[in-house]
């Protein structure tokens, strides 16, 4: 068989043509890479929030090599809405703890910010949810990121299509911003940790409340997109009373008397995947973020305080999510 | 006298006053004049308001509301608010939601068509932004996405074929957008030519009824999620109402949404979902003296960083002319 030019030429657009079509499923869709060589991740105990919770926060941060001084520091903290009886938001004491340790470390200012994905009255969420009376007695600046000021960025990653948002100048003027979920399960994501909570950061003033544009972009990928632009420093996550099942808002409280921290926040959402008896693995956006994000891997973080147990038995998840749970792994 | 108000405003304590704006208005603190020339000077020199007191990015939510509650008590303000409304208007004809927003338009047109309802220099520019609010429909009102809710996501509760109007384009139809596209769409002239107002205002009344609670009141979009169903906010509720007054005001899903809103009033500890179901009720005739008094307890206590907050709250508090501007006559 002989080969002409005229097939030569229509063989190599076919090539060309195939190329342009499937390289950019192999290109990379972030623009930075994040990931640490080992990532640090602390488990400590405390039975319900009652406790010194200050003392025991403090201490776990000593275990890392934080520095915050003269740095603004931002809380963010999982704030939804209020349903009375349902471990739906971070517990506002466990948020002023975090504040106190950060001042004593020497932050030079330290705010709590967050604009609530569901309600469009955050000055009532705040009081219902017993955030305002701790937020003013222990003097910490609140900053209702719905209507803070905006500034566009464009994203550092493109598993969206989104290419750019607008953004709160609060969270991204910040120099050092903690992210303190609250341990839930999502029936739209899987799970709703650190990453999952930087949707707060997307201004309901711009985007409508609930974020509806991240949905149709995609819940994954916009969380995706979202912590490739927005750098989480460090994280504190509220896994002393959890939800599993129907959540982030319906779901049942599920006790864990566990506070998780840690200078990664994929290793910090895997922990907390483990602790549910949860494959990290098997939840997309941590699998992927554990690419250029952070460390999913236990071999590749370093543990302190309480080991990392599975529950006895797997939080509940919808039906779709139930692949999660390590009881579905052959 | 204007002028006064707005070089030497200091909030009064302690006193009685009446105004002839409305008689009924005898606050033991800050008067409605208070409040109002306090909402005057925070006017930016752009002629809009920011989201919140510490910002210098004007806003059209604050700036529509503001305009609308100011009225004709201080002109040359709302004058230069007009002024701003109509200069950063997309060419599409819809509005952004603050100035540097991208143009595409977004839920602050209902708002702005609302506040320039009685311009007789911005009758062109009005009708502009009827014509983009008659087009603008959430996106469940695509024959695909309503075949896809229809068949293949059914997780949350609602009929595709009802629609509304979106937060931003591309997204699905969500109370508050709809009801204030309602509210405006109402005051559009009969003779100009834009047919399918009345049938885009029908369409969005069933699509409100639709999305309602079972149990009355409306969350931010949907009713049932995952066969649960959601708890109803204050301020959504209140605003659907408006928009449902003189059109169903008697359908048993109405009347039940009103006697939850007046259940849950009295314990309300923020101004601005207090100040919506004080308008609310009174557009439906349901007894306020006592909301009323609450509300300007609330006002009399707080710093009202929050400008669509301080403007809604005037609006209640003279919720007879309020409820006039904004179409819902009593």
């Amino acid at each position: 068989m002989s080969i002409n030019r005229r097939d030569l030429l229509i063989g190599g657009t076919a090539v060309a043509a195939g190329a342009s079509v499937s390289l950019p499923f192999f290109e990379p869709r972030y623009r930075v890479v994040r990931r640490p060589t080992r990532s640090r991740v602390a488990v400590l105990h405390s039975a319900d929030y009652s406790q010194n919770l200050g003392e025991v926060l403090f201490a776990g941060l000593r275990l890392f090599s934080v520095d915050v001084r003269g740095k603004n520091v931002v809380l963010k903290p999982n704030l939804v809405d209020y349903i009375a009886g349902n471990a739906i938001n971070t517990e506002p004491c466990l948020v002023a703890a975090a504040a106190e340790c950060f001042r004593r470390l020497g932050a030079k200012e330290v705010a709590v910010a967050e604009g609530p994905g569901h309600q469009r009255d955050t000055q009532l969420v705040l009081t219902e949810s017993g955030y305002a009376p701790i937020l003013r007695d222990n003097r910490i600046r609140f900053v209702d990121l719905n209507r803070d000021e905006l500034v566009r960025v464009t994203l550092e990653a493109t598993y969206t299509r989104l290419k750019r948002l607008w953004l709160p100048r609060t969270v991204v003027g910040a120099d050092f911003l903690v992210s303190m979920p609250k341990v839930k399960t999502h029936h739209w994501s899987g799970v709703t940790l650190s990453m999952k909570n930087m949707f707060g950061v997307v201004p309901g003033s711009r985007y409508g409340w609930p974020k509806n544009i991240l949905h149709w972009s995609g819940i994954q990928e916009s969380i995706l997109d979202i912590c490739a632009t927005v750098p989480i420093k460090f994280v504190i996550a509220d896994a002393i009373m959890a939800m599993e099942g129907n959540g982030p808002l319906n779901g049942t409280p599920r006790p864990l008397g566990k506070i998780v921290l840690a200078d990664d926040p994929v290793a910090a959402d895997a922990t907390c995947a483990r602790l549910m008896g949860l494959e990290p693995e098997r939840v997309i956006h941590i699998r992927e973020a554990s690419k250029f994000l952070g460390n999913s891997s236990a071999r590749m973080i370093d543990f302190a305080g309480e080991a990392v147990g599975s529950p006895g038995e797997p939080f509940k998840v919808v039906p779709e999510f139930e692949f999660l749970r390590r009881s579905a792994i052959p | 006298m204007e002028r006064l108000h707005e070089e030497s405003f200091s909030p009064k304590f302690d006193s009685i006053r009446r105004w002839p704006y409305n008689s009924a208005i005898v606050v033991n603190g800050r008067s409605l004049r208070d409040l109002r020339a306090l909402l005057a000077q925070r006017q930016l020199p752009s002629g809009g308001w920011a989201a919140v007191s510490a910002s210098s990015q004007p806003a059209l939510e604050p700036t529509a509301l503001a305009c609308v509650t100011l009225g004709r008590e201080f002109p040359s303000v709302r004058d230069r608010a007009i002024q701003f409304l109509l200069s950063i208007q997309n060419a599409n004809g819809s509005w952004p939601v603050f100035e540097g927003d991208e143009q595409e338009g977004a839920w602050t047109t209902a708002l702005v068509l609302l506040a320039l309802h009685d311009g007789v220099e911005a009758i062109p520019q009005r009708l502009k932004g009827f014509g983009w609010l008659v087009d603008s429909a959430g996106q469940e009102s695509h024959w695909l996405w309503r075949w896809k809710f229809r068949t293949a996501d059914r997780h949350v509760r609602f009929d595709p074929d009802k629609f509304g109007w979106p937060w931003i384009p591309q997204t699905n139809s969500w109370v508050v957008p709809t009801a204030f596209s309602i509210l405006a769409l109402d005051q559009l002239p009969c003779a100009c030519g834009l047919d399918a107002g009345s049938s885009r205002i029908e369409l969005g009344v069933e699509m409100l009824l639709d999305r309602a609670c079972p149990s009355g009141g409306w969350n931010a979009g949907n009713g049932v999620v995952y066969g649960v169903p959601l708890a109803p906010h204050p301020d959504d509720t209140a605003i659907a109402l408006l928009a449902l007054r003189g059109r169903r005001s008697q359908d048993p899903l109405v009347q039940m949404s009103l006697d939850w809103l007046e259940r849950v009033a009295p314990a309300l500890s923020a101004p601005w979902s207090l100040a919506w179901s004080v308008l609310a009720l009174a557009a439906h005739l349901r007894p306020i003296d006592s909301l009323t008094q609450s509300l300007r307890r609330l006002a009399d206590s707080d710093q009202f960083e929050d400008i669509s907050t301080l403007a809604v709250t005037c609006l209640a508090l003279d919720y007879q002319r309020s409820l006039l501007e904004l179409g819902t006559v009593l």
